[in-house]
């Protein structure tokens, strides 16, 4: 099968691919993984403590599709607000990139590693008890 | 009609290989078109169809990792089917470990060295048997959620593998 325009321009030109410091407090790390065809993903965000995304940095070991829906969430998330990235759905991200049905659930894996990612950059707040993103307090961050 | 059906073997992990091969010998041979040289074209279309079916039954229960795959198919769980195995939660300390293996093995791959590829891929062999050996106790104990878990690790494994292969190929080539 034939890979669309776009998936192929995502996976010869990945968008961001690479690491964030998993221990920066501001850094959020989604990692998931397909079971029916064993390859994961890593997605990581970098967030202010105004809740908007600042960076995001992706490692995919999967197929086309797979590496296309990363690097293309990673380009849509940068400057979204936590709130709005968590609402981009695997329907936008196949949409965008023509996924055929076969290739659907590389879309979903994209989706799950955003919400996976913003979690455990919440996770990661409320044990540090400090207050959610959005409502602004002195908070001094670490580059 | 199951795989084990096909050649009146018991659905279990811990099937008789021996007798596997001897039944499908057996019956590949009362398929076999040189018997049925003078038999009618419907008849002939009949036997390849069955004969079809048998290497297929034969290719997936030789392999005991598709043998246990096809097992917790027969009970309800099947990992090469997306909705299934979508629903398989596994630890995030496995994933990281996959990812770290997968990350590792592109690094020797980009630095072409063959020996230190060979020795994760015995590394992953290993861990992938003790893995996969959880997965059959599991179904023999017919523990589905046990064993769905066991072999969702074990797919993994594989994929790793498949690109150790590539590789070793690549260079060979």
């Amino acid at each position: 099968m034939a890979y669309s325009e776009k998936v192929i321009e995502h996976f010869e030109h990945s968008r961001n691919v690479g690491t964030l410091d998993k221990e920066d407090p501001n850094v959020g790390t989604g990692l998931v993984g397909a079971p029916a065809c064993g390859d994961v993903m890593r997605l990581q965000l970098k967030i202010g403590d105004d809740g908007v995304i600042q960076d995001a940095k992706f490692k995919t070991f999967g197929c086309g599709s797979a590496i296309a829906s990363s690097s293309l969430v990673t380009e849509w998330v940068k400057g979204k607000s936590i709130d709005d990235a968590v609402k981009i759905t695997n329907k936008e991200i196949a949409q965008e990139l023509s996924l055929p049905p076969v290739k659907i659930h590389c879309s979903v894996l994209a989706e799950d590693a955003i919400k996976a990612a913003i979690k455990d950059f919440q996770d990661k707040r409320a044990k540090r008890g400090q207050a959610p993103a959005v409502t602004t307090q002195p908070v001094t961050t670490t580059p | 009609m199951t795989h084990f059906e096909i050649f009146g073997l018991p659905a279990s992990v811990d099937l008789d290989v021996k007798a596997l091969e001897q039944s499908s010998r057996t019956k590949l041979l009362e398929v076999h078109p040189d018997r049925l040289a003078n038999a009618d074209a419907a008849t002939r279309r009949k036997a390849a169809e069955l004969a079809a079916s048998l290497n297929e039954a034969v290719k997936v229960l030789r392999d005991p990792i598709r043998r246990a795959f096809y097992l917790l198919k027969l009970k309800g769980v099947d990992l090469e089917s997306e909705q299934a195995a979508a629903k398989l939660a596994l630890p995030m300390d496995f994933l990281e470990e996959i990812m770290e293996r997968r990350e590792a093995l592109e690094a020797v791959k980009a630095s072409r060295e063959l020996a230190r590829a060979q020795a994760m891929e015995a590394d992953v062999r290993s861990v992938q048997g003790r893995v996969l050996a959880q997965g059959l106790a599991a179904l023999r104990a017919d523990d589905v959620s046990a064993a769905s878990s066991a072999l969702g690790r074990v797919r993994y494994y594989t994929r790793f593998l498949e690109e150790v292969d590539a590789f070793t190929e690549e260079l060979s080539s």
